[in-house]
């Protein structure tokens, strides 16, 4: 299987250009949620990390919506698609554009986050439970990412979107209901127990084979229709 | 002669569609007109073309690459354009032209700067503020500009006014003035294809129902108006593609016309009044209802 590494470089840069802007909102946002955050008073952790969580899903939903569903609903993949890319290149070009442009964000957001566990007054045991559900938001992104990138429909994709998303709630209440993460939460001081490291490998390992499911996937796709 | 592009043997299966037994070939050089209503085949063959769809059956190759497998190398050569491409609206055309021009080393900036002239089109405006017609202009622009030995329209002059499809038309034939370079377009508009191409495909249903050149296209085709009651069985000669009573009046539509036929139909007591030549649109029409398979 040959790249075309150039023309792959091109269309990550692009899907960059045109949602950068948008992204560094999401971004902006991110940090004034921070900044509640930082201030560790009860009141502004609770709306600082509820407005954390909701920029941070909106800009996986961001990013997937505009790359694939968008550029599908509104034709401008068939223009892609005449440049001369075969669909193994598509496929690489829209997985790297979309793990950069949700990426850089998430990244931002997910160090800014353990900043500011870090070094403000907030416990520091809060690290190891801000990690995990950023981990999840990773999980719920790779697999919201992966069937938008194999399904064609719409509705399926949003679905797939909005039900993995909104599933971090529950994951938050279930990591609240395992006592060796939950106990360690007030502590001022970073532990990593067994249940926590298991959870995190999971997530990482999830999510890791359903990206590379998806590219084996449209790797034996010798057409795009 | 090369070919710019051959399928042979081509079938290619949707669920509710089927393209069947495709055979055709464009020599370099020229401009075929494939025409057909909406549903034929038209995309789906021009899909096949770029290598965007791979055939169930058949071979498909284009300026001497094997599709779908060398699609990368046979695109970097083609330029393609269809009726549901679009832009991207928050950009600007000189954002594309940019983009394009990265990807193909053969971009033409100064026929960039005449085309956008002559379409009377703004690089720097959004492309969401453009009108259809601007849009189809500068898809086209995209196409032309990078030069390429093949270019594959599909419906390049739908929905256009009449002044953007003779701006359309026009640069088409320019780009013909190059013989080593080769166009296929599809269309609704028969007149369209007839001012254009030098070749003619109809296509209907999934399957070809005719191709050849222009000229003996419309040389092969007659309307002859006869005199007297048709016989039951004139509809059975292979040379006639309808024939229809109008009070004491035959209207004969042959898709093969041979100075012999009006002593035939003499014969059987049908006198020959008019023998007019086919306008293209007619022929398509009379040939898709004959349901005739080339």
């Amino acid at each position: 299987m040959t790249n075309n590494a150039s023309i792959i470089r091109l269309l990550v840069a692009k899907d960059w250009q045109l949602f950068q802007k948008q992204l560094a909102l999401y971004v902006l946002a991110g940090i004034v949620a921070l900044c509640l955050l930082a201030l560790a008073k009860p009141w502004a952790f609770y709306l600082g990390s509820l407005m954390l969580i909701v920029v941070v899903v909106a800009a996986a939903c961001f990013s997937i919506s505009a790359s694939l569903m968008v550029e599908r609903k509104e034709h401008t993949l068939a223009f892609v698609m005449s440049l001369p890319v075969s669909p193994w290149d598509f496929t690489i070009a829209k997985l790297l554009g979309n793990l950069v442009t949700f990426g850089v964000p998430f990244l931002v957001l997910c160090l800014g986050t353990l900043g500011t566990v870090l070094f403000t007054p907030l416990p520091d045991g809060l690290f190891v439970y801000a990690l995990l559900i950023f981990g999840y938001v990773l999980f719920a992104y790779s697999v919201a990412l992966s069937i938008a990138m194999t399904v064609e429909s719409e509705g399926w994709n949003t679905f797939a979107m909005i039900g993995s998303m909104v599933l971090i709630n529950p994951f938050i209440m279930g990591l609240a209901q395992i006592d060796a993460i939950s106990s360690q939460i007030e502590q001022d001081a970073i532990v990593w127990s067994t249940p926590a490291v298991a959870i995190l490998l999971t997530q990482v390992i999830l999510s890791v084979a359903v990206l590379g499911f998806t590219v084996w996937h449209h790797a034996r796709k010798p057409a795009f229709y | 002669m090369t070919a710019a592009f051959s399928l042979s043997g081509i079938a290619k299966r949707y669920p509710h569609f089927a393209l069947q037994d495709i055979s055709l070939q464009l020599p370099e050089g020229q401009i075929m007109g494939l025409v057909g209503v909406n549903g034929a085949g038209k995309t789906t063959l021009l899909r096949l073309l770029t290598g965007l769809a791979a055939p169930d059956a058949g071979e498909v190759q284009v300026l001497g690459h094997r599709l779908p497998e060398e699609q990368v190398a046979a695109k970097r050569d083609i330029g393609f354009a269809s009726e549901d491409m679009r832009l991207y609206r928050s950009q600007t055309l000189r954002w594309h032209m940019t983009l394009v021009q990265r990807i193909f080393p053969a971009w033409d900036e100064t026929y960039a700067d005449e085309l956008l002239r002559r379409f009377d089109l703004r690089a720097e405006q959004a492309v969401g503020g453009f009108s259809h017609g601007q849009r189809v202009k500068a898809l086209l622009l995209l196409c032309l500009a990078r030069r390429p030995r093949l270019l594959l329209l599909d419906e390049p002059t739908t929905g256009l006014d009449p002044v953007a499809r003779i701006e359309v038309l026009e640069a088409l034939s320019d780009v013909l003035r190059d013989e080593q370079r080769s166009v296929l377009f599809s269309s609704h508009n028969t007149h369209d294809v007839e001012q254009l191409a030098d070749t003619i495909t109809f296509l209907h249903n999934g399957r070809l129902v005719d191709s050849a050149d222009k000229e003996s296209f419309l040389d092969r085709w007659r309307r002859v108006v006869c005199q007297g009651t048709a016989p039951a069985d004139l509809q059975q000669w292979p040379e006639l593609a309808s024939v229809r009573n109008s009070g004491s009046l035959v209207e004969i539509k042959a898709r093969h016309w041979n100075e012999q036929l009006p002593d035939r139909l003499a014969s059987l007591g049908l006198q020959v009044q008019r023998v007019d030549s086919m306008a293209l649109e007619d022929i398509f029409v009379t040939a898709v209802r004959s349901g005739a398979v080339a």
